[in-house]
């Protein structure tokens, strides 16, 4: 049988760098991915927050709660391209 | 196959949610909720809802301080998320 790699796998191979989380509802997250659980719960490092106007919050390191997360972007999105 | 998100040596890694959390009890946090609205103060203490007790918290919308607590409980299903301040 070929092996294949579980979803929250492919999480735990992100843990120590850059990821971009996209939220439900206009709001993205990027930093340095730390860890998570099996909710996907996330601590991240050096976090910019882009909320619907594209305004950026700088966080030097979070809790994020898994409730809202839509989408994880393995090496975060191209400059620019957040919001 | 295994779970994928289980550390070996369990909970307690500064890395993981449970062991963030531990490590920044007592510390000023900020709290976001899924409103907005944003509550700063001291970290009493946090369980696996991410219901949070905090202390000598203010609370501020849009960028200003709308009101203060002594004491504060938030529900942890509001809870975007807690950054350890620096």
């Amino acid at each position: 049988m070929a092996t294949q790699l579980l979803p929250l796998e492919l999480i735990d191979r992100c843990v120590g760098s850059r990821i971009s989380v996209i939220m439900k509802g206009d709001k993205e997250f990027s930093g340095t991915l730390q860890g998570f659980d099996d909710f996907v719960n996330m601590v991240l490092e050096d976090v910019t927050e882009y909320d619907y106007s594209g305004a950026q919050t700088k966080l030097p390191k979070i809790l994020l709660n898994g409730n809202n997360v839509c989408m994880l972007i393995p090496g975060g999105l191209p400059e620019g391209d957040e919001a | 196959m295994s779970a994928p998100a289980q550390t070996p040596n369990g909970a307690g890694d500064a890395r993981d949610p449970s062991g963030f959390l531990s490590e920044i009890i007592g510390a000023p946090v900020t709290v976001k909720l899924n409103s907005g609205v944003v509550y700063k103060g001291e970290l009493q203490s946090v369980d696996g809802y991410m219901n949070i007790a905090l202390e000598q918290t203010k609370e501020v919308v849009d960028g200003k301080v709308r009101r203060t607590y002594g004491d504060a409980f938030v529900r942890g299903n509001n809870v975007m998320y807690i950054s350890a301040d620096s």
